[in-house]
C-alpha cells in the first residue's frame, strides 16, 4: 500500500514533537532540585532521540528563564569557570504539572489509536 | 580561578559561532550570553589536553553554529538580511528623497519607515519630524525666499538687510542640513541593533 504521507513528513512531525516537549523535559529535570547548565544539557543530550544539537538547548534555557519558568544563579566552580545553576520557579512547577497531566492523556490516546491501527492490519 | 586555555578546535568553533551570531545580527546582550554559555560548555566538556577526535565529538554534539544562533532568534522575528533593503531605502529616501523627487521621494521614505519593523514608534517619529522633507527642505526654502524676493513680497532679501543677525541665518541653515544627517545616522544605528 502506498503511503499518502509525503516523504519527510514523519521527520517534520518528530522534530515538532521534540521541540514541543523539550522544555518540559528541562523542567522535569529540575523537579528534584537545581542543576547547572552543562549538566542539564548533557543529561538531555544523552536521552535517546530527544536532542539533535546540544547547543540549541542554551537558547531554550534562556527562554525558560525569560518566561519566568526557571530562575538562575551563578556559582564559582573549583574545576573551571563559574556555573549558572537553574531552579524551577512556582510558575515552572505549575506548567510542568499541567503538561504532565496533558501528556498522560495524549500518550494514552495516541497509544490506543496506534494499537488499534496495528490490530486492524 | 583562571580558566584553562581552550582546545584549538573549541576556539575555532567559538570563533565561527561569534561570526554567525554577528552576521545574523543577534542582539548584543543575547549574543554575549549565548557565546559565554557555549564557551562554558566547551571548557567543561573538552579538557585542553583532549584529543582532536574527542574535541570533535563534543563539537558535533553541540551542532552547527547557524542552527544554534537560529534557535536563539524568537520565532517570527524579522531578520536584518530580509529587511535590509527596506531599511536602507527608507533611510536614503527620508534623508535625500526630497532631492531626487520633491516631496514624493521623502513621502515614499516615510511610508517605508513606518511599515518597517526595524524601528520603534518613537524612532519613527524622530525620523519623520527631524526634519520633515529631509535634506530636500533646504533648497526649497531657498527657492521660496528667492522667488518672494523676485516678486517683491519680502521686504529684505539679504541677511544683512534684515533685523535678523546673519549668524542666525547660518545657524538655521546648518541645523536644516545637519539634523537630517544625524537622524539618518541614528536610524541606521538603531536598525543594526536587532533580533533575539
Amino acid at each position: 500500500m502506498h503511503s499518502i504521507v509525503p516523504e519527510g513528513a514523519s521527520d517534520i512531525a518528530t522534530s515538532q514533537l521534540r521541540r514541543g516537549v523539550l522544555e518540559f523535559c528541562v523542567l522535569a529535570l529540575l523537579r528534584d532540585g537545581e542543576r547547572y547548565g552543562f549538566e542539564l544539557v548533557r543529561t538531555l543530550g544523552q536521552a535517546d532521540g530527544l536532542v539533535t544539537s546540544e547547543g540549541t538547548l542554551y537558547p531554550l534555557l534562556t527562554r525558560l528563564r525569560r518566561e519566568g519558568l526557571v530562575e538562575t544563579n551563578w556559582r564559582e566552580s573549583r574545576s573551571g569557570p563559574p556555573r549558572r545553576y537553574y531552579r524551577l520557579t512556582p510558575a515552572g512547577d505549575a506548567a510542568l504539572g499541567a503538561f504532565t497531566a496533558e501528556w498522560e492523556r495524549f500518550r494514552a490516546s495516541v497509544d490506543a489509536l496506534l494499537d488499534l491501527g496495528e490490530a486492524s492490519r | 580561578v583562571t580558566p584553562s586555555p581552550l582546545h584549538p578546535l573549541a576556539k575555532a568553533y567559538l570563533k565561527r559561532l561569534k561570526r554567525t551570531a554577528r552576521r545574523r545580527r543577534l542582539r548584543r546582550a543575547r549574543r554575549k550570553e549565548l557565546i559565554a554559555e557555549i564557551e562554558g560548555h566547551l571548557r567543561e566538556a573538552i579538557p585542553p589536553e583532549a584529543s582532536d577526535a574527542d574535541a570533535r565529538g563534543v563539537i558535533d554534539r553541540l551542532g552547527e553554529p547557524a542552527e544554534i544562533v537560529e534557535s536563539a532568534i524568537p520565532p517570527g522575528t524579522e531578520t536584518t538580511g530580509r529587511r535590509g533593503f527596506q531599511v536602507w531605502a527608507a533611510i536614503v529616501l527620508v534623508l535625500g528623497g526630497g532631492f531626487i523627487l520633491p516631496v514624493l521621494g521623502w513621502l515614499l521614505g516615510i511610508v517605508l519607515l513606518w511599515t518597517s519593523t526595524a524601528w520603534t514608534k518613537r524612532e519613527k517619529l524622530i525620523g519623520t519630524l527631524v526634519i520633515p522633507g529631509g535634506l530636500g527642505t533646504v533648497p526649497w526654502l531657498w527657492l521660496i525666499l528667492w522667488t518672494s524676493c523676485l516678486h517683491g513680497t519680502a521686504q529684505h532679501c539679504l541677511p544683512g538687510e534684515t533685523n535678523v543677525p546673519a549668524v542666525l541665518y547660518s545657524l538655521v541653515g546648518a541645523v536644516l542640513v545637519v539634523a537630517p544627517i544625524l537622524t539618518a545616522i541614528f536610524l541606521g544605528l538603531r536598525a543594526r541593533r536587532t533580533v533575539g
